[in-house]
């Protein structure tokens, strides 16, 4: 099996045998790091981010935000950067050359390989990634919490995290991920990347994105299927809970409103930019590193307030150059419900615009909130009854991040201990 | 647009609102699922806000009041299909 990643790169797992491990971390500068960082090296360890090897040096930011591209010439949209403050480089003596010990919940996490340690203008690296140097924007407002120093280069992973349930069977490497995909027999498979937990409108965008992508492949085996991708990072207050997401999107399947042959529910560990097309390219990338031929991209992609045109997000793929990205956009409308028709449908068929019903997000985080079932037309009833389990079970009582579950929820993952 | 709360009706509540003869209060919202758009004054809205410390009004889209404790949300419909009217606010908040 091959495992060629994005850019032609092979997909390399920078991750060291225990025993060499120990070995290798004896007398190293520790540097504790924040959770983005934690899921960063991972993505970068096990290949997600390939052909990265590790935290981007002054070159590769640059053609990031010029050019979107890494300095070998690679397709890159968003700067993937270790950052670090000026007093912490001195009261460490860290000096290009050196080797650092990453540590995570006060554990040994991985080796940085300090290849460069350089400044960037945050105003405009902000401005170059997100079109805006306005820190309302959340993508903004992370670049300008990164410390005033970046160090660039290698990561290896010495400590492999180990995933907590429920997360633990929806977690795939990106070479088991397409071991899974030949298992299946899967030929073409496309990405619905999500951050919700699904009602019909979700449904049928996936079935519809499924269509398009099977399209001329013959129909008595199943060669195509659907990947679901829930990103995981960082949460804020009012987002759904992660296990909501994650479970309610795998009952789709075991309820069977997909067949067990053409559905699968994964997770990425990222924290969302919201760059909204830089970060549809971002997506895209990432998914071709997971094996999938297809992403799908519905209205305003990873965007944020009135930042992006709702279909920027589809337009920036005409500029990608041909052959620089080994997936293939499936651009689609929204579905709605019309009382005319009298079913769920894709608004780019439905003629009865002015009796159309939208699946307004508001509307639906108001149903869930009041915990009032709604017709199975919105949310399947198996679908809903586990939104309001998972509320119980994991939310603290509420199918949304609150400050409680911020502060005591089960990590996703942690870091066994070491013995060095 | 006058401020709201909206008081979700689904199957269950529809019943319980046409034995009170008020089927017809419900408005259609989505695919079958129906809301009662319980108005609020100013100040009605600024003590509910109040006493309801999670709850948020939407002033830029929806003009409702969002986030009201489940029980809440419960307490105003029971009230409504009592009175028989959607204009219970006043009797809401006088517990309060
Ligand atoms: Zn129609």
């Amino acid at each position: 099996m091959t495992y060629i990643g994005h850019g032609g790169k092979e997909i390399v797992e920078r991750v060291l045998e225990p025993e060499k491990a120990a070995e290798a971390i004896k007398g190293l500068t520790p540097v504790p790091i924040r959770g983005q960082i934690a899921r960063e090296i991972i993505d970068i360890a096990y290949g997600f981010f390939t052909p990265l090897e590790g935290f981007m040096t002054r070159a590769d930011v640059e053609g990031v935000c010029n050019e979107m591209k890494l300095a070998n010439g690679v397709l890159w949209p968003i700067p993937i950067v270790f950052d670090i403050s000026t007093e912490e480089i001195n009261e460490k003596g860290i000096k290009e050359g050196d080797k650092l010990l990453l540590t995570y919940q006060d554990k040994p996490m991985a080796i940085l390989e300090v290849e460069e340690i350089f400044t960037y203008d945050k105003q405009e690296m902000a401005q170059k990634v997100y079109g805006t140097t306005e820190d309302k924007h959340p993508g903004v407002a992370r670049t300008y919490n990164y410390k005033d120093k970046f160090i660039g280069g290698k990561i290896t992973l010495v400590n492999p995290p180990k995933i907590n349930p429920p997360f633990d069977e929806f977690f795939f490497t990106p070479k088991q991920l397409r071991q899974k995909f030949a298992e299946k027999g899967w030929q073409r498979i496309v990405a619905h990347q999500t951050r919700n937990v699904p009602h019909t409108g979700h449904e049928w965008l996936m079935k519809g994105a499924w269509l398009s992508t099977h399209g001329e492949l013959p129909v008595e085996k199943t060669l195509t299927g659907v990947l679901v991708n829930a990103i995981i990072g960082e949460k804020r207050k009012g987002d759904y809970i992660d296990e909501a997401i994650v479970l309610c999107h795998d009952v789709l399947r075991k309820a069977g409103y997909f067949r067990e042959d053409v559905h699968l529910t994964s997770i990425t560990l990222w924290d969302m930019r919201y760059a909204g097309p830089k970060e549809a390219v971002f997506h895209a990338i990432l998914r071709s590193n997971l094996g999938l031929t297809h992403h799908m991209f519905g209205r305003d992609h990873a965007g944020v307030g009135t930042y992006y045109d709702p279909y920027d997000a589809h337009r920036i793929f005409d500029q990608i150059p041909e052959g620089a990205l080994n997936i293939k956009p499936i651009r689609v409308l929204a579905w709605w419900y019309c009382p005319i028709c009298g079913e769920v449908t894709y608004s780019g068929l439905c003629g009865h615009k002015e009796h159309s019903q939208n699946f307004s997000g508001t509307l639906i985080r108001s149903i869930i909130q009041d915990g009032v079932k709604p017709p199975r037309l919105i949310f399947r009833p198996e679908v809903f009854d586990l939104i309001m389990e998972c509320a119980e079970k994991y939310g603290f009582g509420s199918a949304f991040v609150t400050d409680k579950y911020l502060k005591e929820r089960n990590p996703v993952f942690s870091l066994p201990d070491m013995k060095y | 647009m006058s401020i709201t709360i909206n008081i979700w009706i689904n199957e269950e509540r529809y019943e319980k609102l046409q034995k009170a003869g008020l089927a017809n209060m419900a408005e259609e919202a989505l695919a079958g699922l129906k809301v009662i758009k319980v108005p609020c004054t100013e100040e009605q809205k600024d003590k509910v806000l109040k006493v309801f410390p999670t709850a948020k009004y939407d002033s830029a889209t929806t003009k409702s009041i969002e986030l009201l404790p489940r029980e809440v949300k419960d307490k105003i419909f029971d009230l409504v299909v009592e009175k028989q009217s959607i204009d219970v606010m006043d009797d809401f908040l006088k517990n309060y």
